[in-house]
Protein backbone atom coordinates (compact mmCIF):
# COMPACT_ATOMS: atom_id res chain seq x y z
CA UNK A 1 0.00 0.00 0.00
CA UNK A 2 1.60 3.79 -1.19
CA UNK A 3 0.69 6.76 -0.07
CA UNK A 4 -1.61 8.37 -3.06
CA UNK A 5 -0.41 10.36 -5.38
CA UNK A 6 -1.84 13.98 -7.44
CA UNK A 7 -3.92 11.03 -10.37
CA UNK A 8 -5.44 9.58 -7.40
CA UNK A 9 -6.90 12.33 -5.37
CA UNK A 10 -7.86 14.92 -8.02
CA UNK A 11 -10.73 14.16 -10.08
CA UNK A 12 -9.89 15.92 -13.10
CA UNK A 13 -7.03 17.76 -15.04
CA UNK A 14 -7.55 20.78 -13.43
CA UNK A 15 -4.86 20.95 -10.93
CA UNK A 16 -2.33 19.75 -13.64
CA UNK A 17 0.09 22.60 -14.29
CA UNK A 18 0.52 23.00 -10.57
CA UNK A 19 1.84 19.44 -10.54
CA UNK A 20 3.99 19.93 -13.75
CA UNK A 21 5.25 22.76 -11.97
CA UNK A 22 6.20 20.74 -8.74
CA UNK A 23 8.57 18.58 -10.93
CA UNK A 24 10.37 21.79 -11.86
CA UNK A 25 10.49 23.04 -8.66
CA UNK A 26 8.24 25.86 -8.76
CA UNK A 27 5.57 26.57 -6.62
CA UNK A 28 2.21 27.99 -8.23
CA UNK A 29 -0.83 30.21 -7.33
CA UNK A 30 -4.06 29.94 -9.71
CA UNK A 31 -4.25 33.76 -9.85
CA UNK A 32 -6.74 36.31 -11.09
CA UNK A 33 -5.09 38.60 -13.80
CA UNK A 34 -7.80 41.36 -13.16
CA UNK A 35 -7.48 42.01 -9.28
CA UNK A 36 -4.48 39.43 -8.39
CA UNK A 37 -5.87 37.43 -5.63
CA UNK A 38 -4.15 33.87 -5.53
CA UNK A 39 -6.20 30.57 -4.98
CA UNK A 40 -5.38 26.76 -4.66
CA UNK A 41 -6.91 24.77 -5.83
CA UNK A 42 -7.76 26.00 -9.18
CA UNK A 43 -10.70 28.06 -8.74
CA UNK A 44 -12.55 31.00 -10.36
CA UNK A 45 -12.22 34.73 -8.94
CA UNK A 46 -15.07 35.26 -6.27
CA UNK A 47 -15.08 38.70 -8.21
CA UNK A 48 -13.65 38.47 -11.61
CA UNK A 49 -15.15 34.76 -12.70
CA UNK A 50 -12.83 32.15 -14.72
CA UNK A 51 -11.19 34.09 -17.97
CA UNK A 52 -8.60 35.84 -15.83
CA UNK A 53 -6.93 33.28 -14.12
CA UNK A 54 -3.34 31.60 -14.59
CA UNK A 55 -0.66 30.18 -12.98
CA UNK A 56 2.06 32.35 -11.69
CA UNK A 57 4.50 31.15 -9.52
CA UNK A 58 4.88 31.96 -5.56
CA UNK A 59 7.63 31.61 -3.14
CA UNK A 60 5.61 29.26 -1.81
CA UNK A 61 6.33 30.64 2.01
CA UNK A 62 3.64 31.29 4.66
CA UNK A 63 2.73 30.67 8.53
CA UNK A 64 0.99 27.50 10.05
CA UNK A 65 -2.89 28.75 10.41
CA UNK A 66 -3.81 25.51 12.29
CA UNK A 67 -2.22 21.72 12.32
CA UNK A 68 -3.06 18.32 14.08
CA UNK A 69 -1.02 15.48 15.04
CA UNK A 70 -2.26 12.17 13.56
CA UNK A 71 -1.73 9.59 16.27
CA UNK A 72 -3.88 6.80 14.72
CA UNK A 73 -2.92 5.15 10.71
CA UNK A 74 -6.15 5.28 9.44
CA UNK A 75 -4.72 3.72 6.26
CA UNK A 76 -2.00 1.05 6.23
CA UNK A 77 0.42 3.18 3.84
CA UNK A 78 -0.06 5.85 7.12
CA UNK A 79 1.56 3.24 9.79
CA UNK A 80 5.29 4.13 9.70
CA UNK A 81 4.69 7.56 9.98
CA UNK A 82 2.29 7.96 12.68
CA UNK A 83 2.93 10.24 14.83
CA UNK A 84 2.71 12.95 12.03
CA UNK A 85 1.83 16.33 11.55
CA UNK A 86 -0.88 17.70 8.92
CA UNK A 87 -0.80 21.52 8.70
CA UNK A 88 -2.57 24.22 7.29
CA UNK A 89 -0.06 27.09 5.85
CA UNK A 90 -1.69 30.42 5.26
CA UNK A 91 0.33 31.44 2.60
CA UNK A 92 1.75 35.13 2.15
CA UNK A 93 -0.48 35.04 -1.09
CA UNK A 94 -3.43 34.42 1.10
CA UNK A 95 -4.55 30.75 0.17
CA UNK A 96 -4.64 27.80 2.31
CA UNK A 97 -2.37 24.85 1.64
CA UNK A 98 -2.33 21.49 3.68
CA UNK A 99 0.84 20.13 3.97
CA UNK A 100 2.90 17.79 6.14
CA UNK A 101 6.10 19.98 8.01
CA UNK A 102 9.33 18.57 7.12
CA UNK A 103 12.67 18.79 9.30
CA UNK A 104 10.52 19.32 12.65
CA UNK A 105 9.63 17.16 15.22
CA UNK A 106 5.62 16.66 15.09
CA UNK A 107 5.13 18.35 18.49
CA UNK A 108 7.09 21.74 17.73
CA UNK A 109 4.70 22.36 14.88
CA UNK A 110 2.92 25.74 16.03
CA UNK A 111 0.51 28.16 15.28
CA UNK A 112 1.97 30.88 13.86
CA UNK A 113 5.33 29.22 12.63
CA UNK A 114 6.85 30.36 9.51
CA UNK A 115 7.40 28.16 6.80
CA UNK A 116 8.57 27.47 3.20
CA UNK A 117 8.17 25.14 0.56
CA UNK A 118 10.48 22.31 -0.60
CA UNK A 119 10.23 19.87 -2.87
CA UNK A 120 10.83 15.84 -2.77
CA UNK A 121 10.70 13.20 -5.46
CA UNK A 122 7.24 10.93 -4.64
CA UNK A 123 8.21 8.31 -6.94
CA UNK A 124 6.80 7.16 -10.36
CA UNK A 125 7.76 10.61 -12.09
CA UNK A 126 6.02 12.99 -9.05
CA UNK A 127 7.09 15.64 -7.05
CA UNK A 128 5.46 16.66 -4.26
CA UNK A 129 5.73 19.61 -2.19
CA UNK A 130 6.22 19.88 1.42
CA UNK A 131 6.79 22.74 3.80
CA UNK A 132 9.63 22.92 6.81
CA UNK A 133 10.54 25.59 9.21
CA UNK A 134 11.79 28.89 7.15
CA UNK A 135 15.58 28.90 7.54
CA UNK A 136 17.23 32.28 8.37
CA UNK A 137 18.27 34.25 5.32
CA UNK A 138 22.59 33.68 5.32
CA UNK A 139 24.44 36.03 6.37
CA UNK A 140 26.29 37.98 3.12
CA UNK B 1 -44.44 32.05 15.84
CA UNK B 2 -44.54 28.89 14.20
CA UNK B 3 -43.91 27.90 9.87
CA UNK B 4 -46.83 26.06 10.39
CA UNK B 5 -45.42 23.15 9.63
CA UNK B 6 -44.62 20.17 12.30
CA UNK B 7 -42.79 16.59 12.66
CA UNK B 8 -45.91 14.50 13.32
CA UNK B 9 -44.70 11.08 13.42
CA UNK B 10 -41.31 9.59 14.89
CA UNK B 11 -39.81 6.24 14.57
CA UNK B 12 -36.32 5.56 15.68
CA UNK B 13 -35.13 1.70 15.72
CA UNK B 14 -32.42 0.07 18.02
CA UNK B 15 -29.17 2.56 17.28
CA UNK B 16 -25.86 0.44 18.28
CA UNK B 17 -22.79 -0.79 17.39
CA UNK B 18 -22.63 -4.13 14.62
CA UNK B 19 -26.61 -4.73 15.03
CA UNK B 20 -26.19 -7.02 11.61
CA UNK B 21 -29.39 -5.44 10.25
CA UNK B 22 -29.49 -4.15 6.35
CA UNK B 23 -29.84 -0.76 6.25
CA UNK B 24 -32.71 -1.12 3.70
CA UNK B 25 -34.13 -3.14 6.84
CA UNK B 26 -33.53 -0.42 9.29
CA UNK B 27 -35.33 2.21 7.13
CA UNK B 28 -38.58 -0.02 6.74
CA UNK B 29 -38.66 -0.60 10.29
CA UNK B 30 -38.06 3.14 11.32
CA UNK B 31 -41.13 3.94 8.66
CA UNK B 32 -43.36 1.01 10.52
CA UNK B 33 -42.66 2.89 13.61
CA UNK B 34 -43.10 6.61 12.71
CA UNK B 35 -46.36 5.67 10.70
CA UNK B 36 -47.56 3.70 13.67
CA UNK B 37 -46.53 6.69 15.92
CA UNK B 38 -48.41 9.05 13.84
CA UNK B 39 -51.26 6.88 13.09
CA UNK B 40 -51.17 6.97 9.20
CA UNK B 41 -50.70 4.40 6.57
CA UNK B 42 -48.51 3.74 3.58
CA UNK B 43 -50.28 5.30 0.89
CA UNK B 44 -50.84 8.80 3.25
CA UNK B 45 -46.83 8.95 2.54
CA UNK B 46 -46.63 10.98 -0.34
CA UNK B 47 -43.20 12.26 -0.70
CA UNK B 48 -40.02 10.84 0.24
CA UNK B 49 -36.63 12.35 0.80
CA UNK B 50 -33.42 10.04 1.26
CA UNK B 51 -31.07 10.82 3.64
CA UNK B 52 -28.74 7.87 3.46
CA UNK B 53 -27.77 7.14 -0.62
CA UNK B 54 -30.96 5.42 -1.05
CA UNK B 55 -32.01 3.83 -4.58
CA UNK B 56 -35.54 4.18 -5.66
CA UNK B 57 -35.09 0.02 -5.13
CA UNK B 58 -34.75 0.82 -1.54
CA UNK B 59 -37.89 2.91 -1.96
CA UNK B 60 -39.89 0.07 -3.52
CA UNK B 61 -38.84 -2.37 -0.88
CA UNK B 62 -40.72 -0.05 1.78
CA UNK B 63 -44.11 0.01 -0.31
CA UNK B 64 -44.27 2.94 -0.60
CA UNK B 65 -45.53 5.30 -3.76
CA UNK B 66 -45.14 8.66 -2.99
CA UNK B 67 -45.58 11.61 -5.54
CA UNK B 68 -41.52 12.36 -5.22
CA UNK B 69 -38.64 10.38 -4.25
CA UNK B 70 -35.51 12.04 -4.50
CA UNK B 71 -32.21 11.56 -1.78
CA UNK B 72 -30.37 14.55 -0.86
CA UNK B 73 -26.81 15.00 0.48
CA UNK B 74 -25.68 18.08 2.61
CA UNK B 75 -22.98 15.94 5.06
CA UNK B 76 -24.29 16.08 8.40
CA UNK B 77 -26.58 18.87 8.16
CA UNK B 78 -28.53 16.38 5.31
CA UNK B 79 -30.78 15.66 8.42
CA UNK B 80 -31.97 18.84 9.56
CA UNK B 81 -31.41 20.35 5.95
CA UNK B 82 -34.11 17.10 5.05
CA UNK B 83 -36.48 18.97 7.33
CA UNK B 84 -37.06 22.04 5.45
CA UNK B 85 -36.88 20.45 1.95
CA UNK B 86 -39.94 18.45 3.40
CA UNK B 87 -41.91 21.62 4.31
CA UNK B 88 -40.86 23.22 0.92
CA UNK B 89 -42.33 20.38 -0.80
CA UNK B 90 -45.56 20.56 0.50
CA UNK B 91 -45.64 24.48 0.73
CA UNK B 92 -45.57 24.66 -3.13
CA UNK B 93 -48.09 21.52 -3.29
CA UNK B 94 -45.80 18.36 -3.70
CA UNK B 95 -47.16 16.47 -1.33
CA UNK B 96 -48.95 16.09 2.21
CA UNK B 97 -46.87 14.46 3.92
CA UNK B 98 -43.19 13.70 3.82
CA UNK B 99 -41.02 11.02 5.22
CA UNK B 100 -37.38 11.48 5.57
CA UNK B 101 -35.38 8.73 6.12
CA UNK B 102 -32.44 7.56 7.30
CA UNK B 103 -30.90 3.81 7.64
CA UNK B 104 -27.11 3.21 7.67
CA UNK B 105 -25.39 0.04 9.15
CA UNK B 106 -21.50 1.31 8.89
CA UNK B 107 -20.45 -0.58 11.58
CA UNK B 108 -21.72 -3.69 9.95
CA UNK B 109 -19.07 -3.17 7.39
CA UNK B 110 -16.83 -6.18 7.26
CA UNK B 111 -15.09 -6.15 3.93
CA UNK B 112 -11.67 -4.02 3.29
CA UNK B 113 -11.94 -1.13 0.57
CA UNK B 114 -8.53 -0.71 -1.97
CA UNK B 115 -7.07 1.83 0.48
CA UNK B 116 -7.20 -0.27 3.02
CA UNK B 117 -10.46 1.40 5.17
CA UNK B 118 -13.69 0.00 5.73
CA UNK B 119 -15.13 3.01 4.20
CA UNK B 120 -16.76 4.24 7.60
CA UNK B 121 -17.24 7.52 8.29
CA UNK B 122 -14.10 8.34 9.98
CA UNK B 123 -11.49 7.55 6.76
CA UNK B 124 -13.09 9.99 4.11
CA UNK B 125 -10.36 11.07 2.27
CA UNK B 126 -10.26 14.51 1.41
CA UNK B 127 -8.53 15.51 -2.38
CA UNK B 128 -5.14 16.52 -2.11
CA UNK B 129 -4.63 16.82 1.78
CA UNK B 130 -4.72 12.84 1.07
CA UNK B 131 -1.12 13.10 -0.29
CA UNK B 132 0.09 14.36 3.50
CA UNK B 133 -1.80 12.14 5.04
CA UNK B 134 -4.97 13.74 6.12
CA UNK B 135 -7.21 11.30 6.47
CA UNK B 136 -11.04 11.02 8.17
CA UNK B 137 -13.19 13.39 10.01
CA UNK B 138 -11.85 13.69 13.41
CA UNK B 139 -8.37 15.68 11.31
CA UNK B 140 -10.88 18.22 9.67
CA UNK B 141 -12.33 18.89 13.21
CA UNK B 142 -8.92 18.73 14.76
CA UNK B 143 -7.85 21.44 12.76
CA UNK B 144 -10.60 24.10 14.40
CA UNK B 145 -9.96 22.77 17.64
CA UNK B 146 -6.68 23.63 17.38
CA UNK B 147 -7.21 26.61 16.35
CA UNK B 148 -9.55 27.62 18.91
CA UNK B 149 -6.93 26.29 21.46
CA UNK B 150 -4.96 28.88 20.32
CA UNK B 151 -6.76 31.72 19.48
CA UNK B 152 -8.60 31.19 23.49
CA UNK B 153 -6.43 28.81 25.78
CA UNK B 154 -9.26 26.03 25.39
CA UNK B 155 -7.77 22.65 27.43
CA UNK B 156 -7.82 19.30 26.63
CA UNK B 157 -10.05 19.40 30.14
CA UNK B 158 -12.25 21.29 28.40
CA UNK B 159 -12.70 19.29 25.74
CA UNK B 160 -12.92 16.22 28.04
CA UNK B 161 -15.86 17.77 29.76
CA UNK B 162 -18.06 18.15 27.00
CA UNK B 163 -17.32 14.34 26.70
CA UNK B 164 -18.36 13.48 30.77
CA UNK B 165 -21.62 15.88 30.05
CA UNK B 166 -22.84 14.24 27.68
CA UNK B 167 -22.07 10.81 28.96
CA UNK B 168 -23.46 11.86 32.24
CA UNK B 169 -26.94 12.14 29.89
CA UNK B 170 -26.40 9.12 28.31
CA UNK B 171 -25.70 7.32 31.06
CA UNK B 172 -29.64 7.71 32.28
CA UNK B 173 -31.17 7.44 28.90
CA UNK B 174 -31.61 3.72 28.21
CA UNK B 175 -30.63 2.46 24.16
CA UNK B 176 -27.31 4.62 23.95
CA UNK B 177 -23.94 3.44 23.87
CA UNK B 178 -23.29 4.96 26.95
CA UNK B 179 -26.06 3.87 28.96
CA UNK B 180 -25.32 2.98 32.60
CA UNK B 181 -21.35 3.98 32.02
CA UNK B 182 -20.73 7.83 33.29
CA UNK B 183 -16.87 8.58 32.83
CA UNK B 184 -14.26 11.19 34.54
CA UNK B 185 -11.49 13.03 33.37
CA UNK B 186 -9.57 10.70 34.29
CA UNK B 187 -11.13 7.94 32.09
CA UNK B 188 -11.31 11.04 29.51
CA UNK B 189 -6.98 11.44 29.51
CA UNK B 190 -6.40 7.79 29.90
CA UNK B 191 -8.15 7.07 26.23
CA UNK B 192 -5.17 7.17 23.76
CA UNK B 193 -4.53 10.06 21.60
CA UNK B 194 -6.53 9.30 18.31
CA UNK B 195 -5.63 13.13 16.16
CA UNK B 196 -4.66 15.31 18.57
CA UNK B 197 -6.20 16.99 20.17
CA UNK B 198 -8.80 14.14 20.13
CA UNK B 199 -8.55 10.95 22.10
CA UNK B 200 -10.62 8.52 21.75
CA UNK B 201 -13.44 9.72 24.19
CA UNK B 202 -13.63 13.01 22.32
CA UNK B 203 -14.42 11.32 19.46
CA UNK B 204 -18.19 9.57 18.07
CA UNK B 205 -17.92 6.32 16.41
CA UNK B 206 -19.98 4.61 13.95
CA UNK B 207 -23.72 3.12 14.95
CA UNK B 208 -26.32 1.24 13.00
CA UNK B 209 -29.30 2.73 13.58
CA UNK B 210 -32.70 3.81 11.45
CA UNK B 211 -34.97 7.16 11.87
CA UNK B 212 -37.79 8.62 9.76
CA UNK B 213 -39.43 11.56 10.99
CA UNK B 214 -42.91 12.54 8.79
CA UNK B 215 -43.25 16.01 7.91
CA UNK B 216 -46.84 17.31 7.53
CA UNK B 217 -48.80 21.13 8.10
CA UNK B 218 -49.33 21.93 11.79
CA UNK B 219 -53.42 21.67 10.40
CA UNK B 220 -53.22 17.77 9.36
CA UNK B 221 -51.12 17.08 12.43
CA UNK B 222 -53.99 18.25 14.75
CA UNK B 223 -55.66 15.20 13.60
CA UNK B 224 -52.95 12.92 14.53
CA UNK B 225 -52.26 10.55 17.15
CA UNK B 226 -48.85 11.81 18.05
CA UNK B 227 -48.46 14.74 20.28
CA UNK B 228 -46.86 17.28 17.13
CA UNK B 229 -43.71 19.07 16.95
CA UNK B 230 -43.86 22.52 15.63
CA UNK B 231 -40.79 23.61 13.68
CA UNK B 232 -40.47 27.17 14.80
CA UNK B 233 -38.04 28.49 12.40
CA UNK B 234 -35.74 26.83 10.07
CA UNK B 235 -32.33 28.91 8.62
CA UNK B 236 -28.74 27.88 7.34
CA UNK B 237 -25.45 29.34 6.02
CA UNK B 238 -22.44 28.15 4.41
CA UNK B 239 -18.95 27.77 5.26
CA UNK B 240 -17.47 29.01 1.78
CA UNK B 241 -18.51 32.09 2.78
CA UNK B 242 -15.79 32.05 5.94
CA UNK B 243 -13.27 30.57 2.81
CA UNK B 244 -12.95 33.29 0.89
CA UNK B 245 -12.18 35.62 3.88
CA UNK B 246 -9.62 33.40 5.78
CA UNK B 247 -12.19 32.91 8.40
CA UNK B 248 -12.90 28.88 8.03
CA UNK B 249 -10.93 27.62 10.86
CA UNK B 250 -12.19 29.96 12.91
CA UNK B 251 -15.55 30.10 12.57
CA UNK B 252 -16.46 26.03 12.37
CA UNK B 253 -19.53 27.37 10.47
CA UNK B 254 -21.30 29.89 9.29
CA UNK B 255 -24.07 29.96 11.90
CA UNK B 256 -24.60 33.59 12.40
CA UNK B 257 -27.45 33.63 8.89
CA UNK B 258 -28.50 29.73 9.86
CA UNK B 259 -29.54 31.29 13.47
CA UNK B 260 -30.51 34.91 12.29
CA UNK B 261 -33.07 33.23 9.87
CA UNK B 262 -34.65 30.61 12.21
CA UNK B 263 -34.54 32.86 14.90
CA UNK B 264 -36.52 35.35 13.15
CA UNK B 265 -38.55 33.37 11.63
CA UNK B 266 -39.95 31.74 15.36
CA UNK B 267 -39.57 35.21 16.47
CA UNK B 268 -37.24 34.03 19.70
CA UNK B 269 -33.70 35.03 21.01
CA UNK B 270 -31.03 32.59 22.58
CA UNK B 271 -32.83 33.65 25.73
CA UNK B 272 -35.81 31.44 25.00
CA UNK B 273 -34.33 28.13 24.08
CA UNK B 274 -34.50 25.68 26.63
CA UNK B 275 -32.49 22.71 25.39
CA UNK B 276 -29.74 22.26 22.95
CA UNK B 277 -29.74 19.04 20.14
CA UNK B 278 -26.22 20.13 18.58
CA UNK B 279 -24.45 18.13 16.23
CA UNK B 280 -20.94 16.78 18.11
CA UNK B 281 -18.94 14.19 16.50
CA UNK B 282 -16.19 15.57 18.36
CA UNK B 283 -15.88 17.40 21.54
CA UNK B 284 -15.03 20.98 19.76
CA UNK B 285 -17.90 21.55 18.57
CA UNK B 286 -20.91 21.85 20.81
CA UNK B 287 -18.25 24.59 22.35
CA UNK B 288 -18.06 26.48 19.46
CA UNK B 289 -21.77 26.09 18.50
CA UNK B 290 -22.57 27.09 22.19
CA UNK B 291 -20.44 30.31 21.21
CA UNK B 292 -21.87 30.88 17.50
CA UNK B 293 -25.79 30.71 19.06
CA UNK B 294 -24.80 32.96 21.96
CA UNK B 295 -25.48 30.78 24.76
CA UNK B 296 -21.52 32.04 25.77
CA UNK B 297 -19.19 34.74 24.84
CA UNK B 298 -16.85 34.22 22.18
CA UNK B 299 -13.99 31.62 23.25
CA UNK B 300 -16.02 30.82 26.52
CA UNK B 301 -17.73 27.28 25.27
CA UNK B 302 -14.77 25.81 27.13
CA UNK B 303 -15.44 27.14 30.77
CA UNK B 304 -19.06 27.08 30.27
CA UNK B 305 -19.19 23.13 29.79
CA UNK B 306 -16.64 22.66 32.44
CA UNK B 307 -18.81 25.02 34.90
CA UNK B 308 -21.62 22.66 34.46
CA UNK B 309 -23.91 24.56 32.19
CA UNK B 310 -24.51 22.23 29.85
CA UNK B 311 -26.01 19.29 32.11
CA UNK B 312 -28.78 18.38 34.18
CA UNK B 313 -29.63 22.13 35.56
CA UNK B 314 -27.42 23.93 33.78
CA UNK B 315 -28.09 27.15 31.99
CA UNK B 316 -28.78 25.35 28.55
CA UNK B 317 -29.08 21.18 28.98
CA UNK B 318 -27.39 20.23 25.91
CA UNK B 319 -27.88 16.69 24.32
CA UNK B 320 -29.96 15.58 26.58
CA UNK B 321 -29.50 12.09 24.67
CA UNK B 322 -25.73 11.95 24.96
CA UNK B 323 -25.47 13.17 21.44
CA UNK B 324 -23.43 11.87 18.54
CA UNK B 325 -20.53 11.32 20.86
CA UNK B 326 -22.27 9.22 23.98
CA UNK B 327 -25.64 8.31 21.94
CA UNK B 328 -25.44 7.00 18.65
CA UNK B 329 -24.50 8.26 15.97
CA UNK B 330 -27.54 8.61 13.12
CA UNK B 331 -25.85 11.67 11.52
CA UNK B 332 -28.30 14.51 11.71
CA UNK B 333 -30.98 12.62 13.13
CA UNK B 334 -29.15 12.64 16.40
CA UNK B 335 -30.08 15.79 16.77
CA UNK B 336 -33.12 16.34 15.58
CA UNK B 337 -34.69 12.96 17.20
CA UNK B 338 -33.32 14.09 20.75
CA UNK B 339 -35.42 17.43 19.90
CA UNK B 340 -38.48 16.09 19.49
CA UNK B 341 -38.20 13.87 22.34
CA UNK B 342 -37.56 16.83 24.40
CA UNK B 343 -40.53 18.78 23.16
CA UNK B 344 -42.73 16.01 23.26
CA UNK B 345 -41.55 15.96 26.97
CA UNK B 346 -40.71 12.30 26.31
CA UNK B 347 -37.02 12.22 27.75
CA UNK B 348 -37.11 10.48 30.62
CA UNK B 349 -34.40 10.80 33.09
CA UNK B 350 -33.05 13.70 31.61
CA UNK B 351 -35.91 15.27 30.03
CA UNK B 352 -36.12 19.39 30.61
CA UNK B 353 -38.77 20.90 32.87
CA UNK B 354 -41.32 22.50 31.20
CA UNK B 355 -39.12 22.32 27.95
CA UNK B 356 -40.51 24.16 25.35
CA UNK B 357 -38.20 25.24 22.44
CA UNK B 358 -35.57 23.35 21.71
CA UNK B 359 -32.67 24.05 19.13
CA UNK B 360 -31.70 21.65 16.53
CA UNK B 361 -28.52 22.28 14.83
CA UNK B 362 -26.48 19.80 11.71
CA UNK B 363 -23.42 20.32 10.09
CA UNK B 364 -21.10 19.11 7.24
CA UNK B 365 -20.44 17.89 4.01
CA UNK B 366 -16.96 16.22 3.26
CA UNK B 367 -16.12 18.40 0.27
CA UNK B 368 -12.35 19.31 -0.52
CA UNK B 369 -10.99 20.14 2.52
CA UNK B 370 -13.09 21.48 5.12
CA UNK B 371 -15.46 19.40 6.80
CA UNK B 372 -18.29 21.72 7.76
CA UNK B 373 -19.36 23.05 4.91
CA UNK B 374 -23.25 22.87 5.14
CA UNK B 375 -25.35 24.26 8.45
CA UNK B 376 -28.90 24.18 9.17
CA UNK B 377 -30.43 25.22 12.06
CA UNK B 378 -34.59 24.12 13.24
CA UNK B 379 -36.68 25.39 16.12
CA UNK B 380 -38.78 22.95 17.51
CA UNK B 381 -41.26 24.03 19.74
CA UNK B 382 -43.82 21.76 22.19
CA UNK B 383 -47.55 21.99 21.48
CA UNK B 384 -49.27 23.59 23.62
Amino acid sequence: MTRPLPPDVGADALDQPFWDGCRRREFLLHTCGECGRAYWPASSCVDHGWAPMSWTPSPGTGEVHTYTVFHHAYLPWLADRVPYALAVVRLDEGPFFHTDILDCDPGDVAVGMRVEVTFEDAGEGWVLPHFRPARVAPES
Amino acid sequence: MTTGFCVAGLGVTAQGVRLGIPARALRREALELALADAGLRRRDVDGYIGTSGETFDDVRHLGLAPGFAWTMQAGGATATWSVLNAMSAIRTGQAQVVACVYGAAPSSRTARLADGSTGGYGSYGYGYPMLYGMVGAASAHALHARRHMHRYGTTTEHLGAVAIAQRAHAALRPGTVGYGHPITLEDHHASPMIVDPFRRLDCCRDTDGGVVLLITTAERARDLRSRPVHVLGAGTGHNLRNWWTGDVYDKHDDIEPAARTAFGQAGLTVGDVDVACLYDPFTISPIMQLEAYGFCGPGEGGPFVAAGETGPGGKIPTNTGGGQLSGYYATGFTAVVEGVVQMRGDGGATQVTKAEVALVSGHGGNGGVQNTWSHATLLLGADR
